[in-house]
């Protein structure tokens, strides 16, 4: 985290702004990758993800996936067009998430994210975000049903913002998933 | 990603996530994922190509049908652009 003291004395937080041109620089990179995917291999193994503790959660399904209610969360930017986008200037990405309506989603559907080609998930957003598969499979009694509300973040969260992220973003999906009764949760990535 | 997915499972919701770079899901240890060898932005695959994205969320229900220890990572054999798909 970068501090800096204020005239005051008191210590802010200053906010690691990216500049214009390395947001186009991650935009380009994002293009290069996506024509050329073995770079993006590459790339990641130069980024170092948060370290999960030993002790995994576990919870069984408890009952037959005919019965359960599914829901998607996704880190794959996509969010509603009336929605507020992710702020793809600050360097540490964006904890916030945005909630995602099944039934009207494909009619305002955008995707804010810098660090991927989203060119093919434009054009189908199932790839990222399975809905008309999911809706299949109810129709088809495989799941129960599936949930109405659904859950968009982005990916690429670290720094000063993972703590926003898992202690505050996360649990608030969490709790807001309970309250809907979902039984299991789909995660998918960018 | 793995981060959210720990916390949804702690509060008492079963998870299954799909990961395209392992490593990162070997050091985040979510409770059950899939893995593809995939292009980013392409977890369910091709787009318009329903039998493929299908085939991998069927693979996501297996996984939480069948696996009974934490932190399991089900490597797919899917390779890209190069299998056939049953249609419905």
């Amino acid at each position: 985290m970068d501090t800096v003291k204020g005239a005051s004395g008191h210590t802010a937080v200053r906010s690691r702004a990216l500049p214009g041109h390395s947001r186009l620089k991650n935009i380009i990179i994002a293009k290069l990758v996506g024509w050329f995917p073995p770079l993006g291999r590459t790339l990641a193994a130069g980024y170092q993800p948060a370290v999960g503790s030993a002790e995994i959660p576990w919870q069984p399904l408890g009952k037959p996936l005919s019965v359960c209610k599914v829901a998607v969360v996704t880190t794959a930017g996509i969010h509603h067009g009336f929605q507020p986008p992710f702020d793809m200037t600050d360097a540490d990405g964006d904890p916030s998430f945005r909630q995602l309506n099944a039934a009207t989603l494909w009619d305002d559907f955008t995707i804010t994210h810098d660090y991927y080609d989203h060119s093919d998930a434009e054009r189908d957003p199932n790839i990222v975000l399975p809905l008309d598969r999911l809706r299949e499979f109810e129709q088809e009694g495989l799941i129960g049903c599936l949930a109405t509300t659904h859950y968009g973040f982005m990916g690429h969260v670290t720094g000063r913002h993972l703590a926003e992220l898992v202690e505050k973003s996360a649990v608030e999906v969490a709790n807001l998933l309970k309250k809907d009764q979902v039984d299991l949760v789909l995660l998918s990535p960018a | 990603m793995g981060l959210i997915q720990r916390v949804i499972e702690e509060l008492g919701i079963t998870t299954v996530g799909v990961t395209i770079v392992r490593d990162y899901t070997e050091k985040v240890k979510p409770p059950r994922s899939v893995s593809l060898r995939w292009p980013f932005g392409h977890p369910f695959g091709e787009p318009f190509h329903p039998s493929q994205q299908r085939a991998v969320l069927q693979e996501m229900f297996r996984a939480v049908e069948t696996i009974d220890r934490a932190g399991t990572i089900v490597d797919l054999p899917f390779r890209w652009k190069r299998e056939k798909y049953p249609d419905r």
